[in-house]
């Protein structure tokens, strides 16, 4: 338990890549957007009412990707939790496993912190009408755009599954170098491949359409949980052998 | 008693070369050992199986008696400075503290005094360091960490003469206030002499010859004189490099000389000179393991 605290520690003894990197890019990001749709102006519509012809704001559609830039860099923070500080983890008579439990550790904490943030800037994003400008920056349809406490958990479990799966791209990095990282991606996109094969000839794609449409973000929330639950049994089989 | 470090059988093979083939050997609890070969000749990799970075293909290797593989038990009680450490991008004292939460024996004032002998700044960043101050970083983390099993593999390598005599100094003072299990992998082998109470010589990834110290001291003579007189000397003894030059002979005679020998040398006028470690070790490394064992008996 000690070890998997101090392996956590560990990667924050310089706390400014983890922690505030991935927030400045954020907020760069937003900072751009911003100014841009401050730029846009806003298109309305004509309503006749019993007041007269009243001029209606449309519904903004004000979407930004920029979100995505703090999901990279949990995928980011995750492979590099593994390439230079495993070695130096386990010269200091740590285990792999507690390595590798206590960087998960890391991650969830770190998912946990950001979720909970972002959480808070979609609150305020909707309370000052996107921030002045109608941007909807902290807000993804369908994916993030409901109740607060279904935004924080699907951020929180979306950013530790980036951070999972970094990690495994960490660790089969350090095992079979560049060339197994390619076989690494090659493998993923042909597992899709087949599943996508696999589908077409059971005549099966409305049945997957249906399935996600049917799927509530809870539920998507649900499915991703349970693959990052599969990355992260898939890091430590692969961190098991690792050399050093 | 149980031995800090007790290796059977060990073997490693990389893709058809065989990095460790058979080894076996044994180094008792508080004791500094020597780890000397040459250049891949498989020390590194015997001392990244002792600390559980690597794994054996066969064999067994013991630390206080249980596997040190995945073992935190046993691992906690181990530190391993190596010569080509990576580290993450942090700053020497970024390092430091991360070793101290790890080691329980770790020793913060050892680490500050350390740190001032070599002149390493603890502001700095590691990838900054000359190959020399990280050597001595390593050094630091080694000692401060008060583990009871130590490996060092070249750890001094960039290190100038006068951080090299630090090292020698300030190891053997930790030594005697807090012994602990020391193996060290070297080139310098005259220079840390003095240091090692025991001996591992390993070759082409096999033990070639295990020894204490002293009792190498005096086991192999180089005698050089006349050819007739050096054939005369050598008549019925081991011996191991055979050179001439015109009329003059030297060769390396193995096995202790006592009082008549050297009399018999000095009527036949040869001149004798003991070898040094260094010299014994390559000498050891360029004999078929069998001669050896007569030798380390």
């Amino acid at each position: 338990m000690r070890t998997w605290r101090d392996i956590a520690r560990y990667h924050l003894v310089v706390p400014w890549l983890p922690a505030a990197l991935p927030w400045a890019a954020l907020a760069l990001s937003f900072v751009v957007n911003l100014v841009i749709f401050s730029l846009v102006p806003t298109s309305y519509h004509e309503v006749l009412t019993s007041h007269g012809l009243v001029r209606v704001a449309n519904p903004s559609n004000n979407y930004t990707g920029g979100l995505a830039t703090i999901y990279v860099f949990l995928l980011v923070i995750g492979i590099n939790s593994i390439g230079r500080s495993l070695p130096f983890g386990l010269a200091l008579g740590v285990s792999r496993r507690s390595f590798y439990t206590g960087t998960a550790l890391f991650g969830v904490v770190l998912a946990f912190i950001d979720g909970t943030l972002l959480t808070a800037l979609q609150a305020i994003e909707r309370a000052t009408g996107g921030w002045g400008v109608r941007m909807h920056f902290f807000e993804v349809p369908y994916i993030l755009d409901g109740p607060w406490y279904l935004t924080w958990l699907t951020s929180f479990v979306a950013l530790a599954l980036l951070f999972v799966w970094g990690m495994w791209f960490g660790i089969v990095y350090r095992r079979w170098n560049l060339f197994g990282s390619v076989a690494f991606i090659a493998v993923q996109v042909t597992v899709l491949l087949v599943a996508a094969l696999i589908v077409s000839w059971a005549d099966a794609w409305p049945g997957v359409g249906h399935f996600f449409a049917g799927l509530t973000a809870a539920g998507l929330t649900g499915v991703l949980a349970a693959l990052a639950a599969l990355l992260l049994a898939g890091g430590q089989a692969t961190i098991r052998r690792a050399t050093v | 008693m149980t031995p800090a470090i007790s290796v059977t059988g060990l073997t490693r093979q990389y893709h058809g070369h065989l990095a460790l083939d058979q080894v076996s050997l044994e180094v008792e609890a508080g004791s500094i050992t020597g780890l000397l070969g040459r250049n891949g000749a498989g020390k590194t990799t015997l001392l990244r199986i002792l600390a559980g970075q690597e794994f054996p293909s066969d064999g067994r290797v013991l630390i206080h008696g249980a596997p040190p593989a995945e073992n935190e038990a046993v691992l906690r009680r181990l530190v391993f400075v190596r010569e080509d450490q990576v580290y993450p991008d942090f700053k020497v004292r970024h390092a430091l503290r991360v070793a101290s939460w790890l080691y329980p024996h770790w020793s913060p004032e050892l680490a500050d005094g350390l740190l001032a002998d070599f002149e390493l700044p603890p502001g700095r960043a590691i990838k900054k360091l000359s190959r020399g101050m990280r050597s001595a970083l390593g050094i630091v983390i080694g000692m401060a960490a008060r583990a009871d099993v130590t490996l060092f593999d070249e750890p001094y390598a960039g290190l100038d003469a006068v951080a090299r005599q630090i090292f020698y100094d300030r190891l053997l003072a930790e030594y005697a206030e807090h012994p602990r299990t020391i193996l060290l992998s070297t080139h310098l082998i005259d220079e840390a002499a003095g240091l090692l109470e025991r001996v591992i010589v390993i070759d082409h990834g096999r033990v070639v010859l295990t020894a204490g110290a002293d009792d190498l001291r005096g086991v192999a003579t180089a005698v050089s004189g006349s050819v007739l007189a050096v054939d005369e000397f050598t008549a019925g003894r081991v011996v191991w490099d055979r050179r001439r030059v015109a009329s003059q002979a030297s060769v390396v005679v193995v096995g202790a000389l006592d009082e008549a020998d050297r009399a018999k040398a000095r009527s036949l006028r040869l001149e004798l000179a003991p070898l040094t470690l260094q010299q014994l070790v390559v000498h050891a490394a360029a004999q078929p393991a069998d001669t050896l064992e007569r030798t380390s008996a």
